[in-house]
């Protein structure tokens, strides 16, 4: 049973790095110039069901895919994609169930992710901070995820064969 | 007991993943773009670019669907904007084309390489960076088509950017819009070189070496060829500027290609880039120093 939500788990992930980079951005879904990070969304919709080691192991898989198939230094994205399943594995006990706590949660993380990244970037010489729309593409992300959670969480649930569709707790 | 236990071990091996991220970054950084980072991106792209492929051949009606639908509103105001443009282009066509006649004339007298006849190979873009931070292409062309780093990229309109990466059936192309990126520029009008870098948005940043000669507003600039072939169309200054207290000259320019637009580009393979005739270690000075005028196009 765990052997098999851990494979799900990075069959969901591998297949949202490969949408996030042929659906999204630049000359394709991009509305109001930013994308939403698919990728945060279904790193918390899975490892929320996961054992913490596990759980971890997949985010820093799918950060690891993001790097190889992204622009950015190698491990970038796995050390924040890592974060974002600490963070997951931490708030699933004490967020309280309900579709609020999961928004704020998604929308917290997703501009977490995005901050980190712009800061460790920087600080090995993406120039990141140089970017004028940076905060845009912070903000708009995180709001874009929020909405793509209702899709996701549930159908990670159902996947992976959890107790509860609807909740953030597993 | 059992549940610190449980913590511990935890938070151990996220220290321990977040520290192995870390240390990954910075080898690949002093790297420069070789060593096991590259070998494991060369895997990767192997891997994935087929699937990518795929995917972007089954989610193009997707994007397309999205796309005609957002722009719906603006559809008829683009198209009389359109039409009024189209005409004013044909008179400049037909203007055009006589001086393009007599350039092609004087650079075969002079023997110039001529950019229309260098080789080049067309690719498909297939995959985007996977966030909006990451100014970057992938094409579905490597060096297997006689594809290496540093490679100009062009389009129809002109500069689209340079390939940093190559695996054997796929590459990557840093835009001219990265903060990474830069180019060495000539403008057309005064003739006087300078620098463009991208600033991750829609407009790039000139400085001019020359900061006595002023810039004009529609001002054309093109590769100065110190890196890529000179004379490709890079982008028209925003604004007019001066220099400021004597000694530095900066303005805003709109990139000639559109960039939400790509779809295919053109490699020039026929031309040495710096990059592959030095080697890397010194490429990474070159990004980081705007080149001195080379002086190719006089």
């Amino acid at each position: 049973m765990r052997s098999r939500a851990v494979a799900v788990a990075l069959a969901m992930v591998v297949v949202a790095v490969i949408l996030q980079t042929t659906l999204f951005g630049e000359g394709r879904i991009q509305p109001f110039g930013a994308s939403p990070n698919l990728v945060v969304v279904v790193v918390i919709a899975t490892v929320r069901h996961l054992d913490t080691e596990a759980g971890l192991l997949v985010g820093f898989t799918g950060g690891l895919l993001m790097d190889l198939l992204g622009g950015s230094p190698l491990g970038l994205w796995a050390m924040v994609m890592t974060v974002v399943a600490y963070l997951t594995l931490r708030l699933r006990h004490r967020a309280d169930d309900g579709v609020l706590s999961v928004a704020i949660g998604v929308f917290a993380l997703t501009f977490l992710a995005h901050s980190l990244f712009v800061l460790a970037g920087t600080l090995f010489g993406q120039r990141l901070l140089t970017d004028l729309d940076v905060v845009r593409l912070m903000l708009l992300p995180s709001l874009y995820n929020m909405l793509l959670a209702a899709v996701v969480l549930p159908l990670a649930t159902r996947l992976m064969g959890a107790r509860r569709v609807d909740s953030w707790a597993a | 007991m059992y549940s610190f236990r449980r913590f511990d071990r935890t938070t151990i091996l996220f220290i321990g993943l977040v520290a192995v991220s870390f240390l990954l970054a910075t080898f690949d950084v002093r790297a420069q773009g070789e060593g096991v980072g590259s070998v494991m991106r060369e895997g990767a792209q192997s891997l994935f670019t087929p699937v990518q492929e795929a995917a972007s051949f089954v989610t193009r009606p997707v994007v397309g669907f999205v796309d005609g639908v957002s722009n719906l509103a603006g559809l008829r105001d683009e198209n009389t904007r359109l039409a009024q443009r189209v005409a004013e282009l044909e008179r400049l066509v037909a203007e055009t084309e006589e001086a393009q006649r007599k350039v092609v004339e004087l650079e075969t007298v002079l023997g110039l390489e001529v950019i229309s006849d260098l080789p080049a190979v067309t690719a498909r873009i297939v995959a985007s960076g996977p966030t909006d931070f990451e100014e970057v292409r992938f094409i579905d062309k490597g060096t297997a088509d006689g594809i290496v780093r540093g490679q100009a990229v062009i389009d129809e309109n002109g500069l689209v950017g340079r390939i940093d990466f190559v695996s054997e059936h796929a590459a990557r192309v840093l835009l001219v819009t990265d903060p990474r990126s830069g180019v060495g520029v000539r403008d057309l009008a005064t003739n006087d070189t300078g620098w463009v870098e991208g600033r991750g948005t829609a407009t790039l940043r000139l400085e001019m070496f020359n900061a006595e000669e002023p810039v004009e507003e529609g001002d054309l600039l093109v590769t100065d060829g110190s890196r890529f072939p000179p004379g490709i169309p890079v982008g028209t200054v925003l604004s007019a500027a001066a220099s400021e207290v004597g000694f530095s000259l900066a303005t805003t320019v709109s990139p000639v290609v559109e960039i939400t637009r790509l779809d295919f580009v053109k490699i020039i393979v026929g031309w040495d880039p710096l990059d592959a005739r030095f080697g890397e270690g010194e490429e990474e000075v070159d990004e980081e120093v705007p080149p001195p005028d080379s002086g190719v196009v006089e």
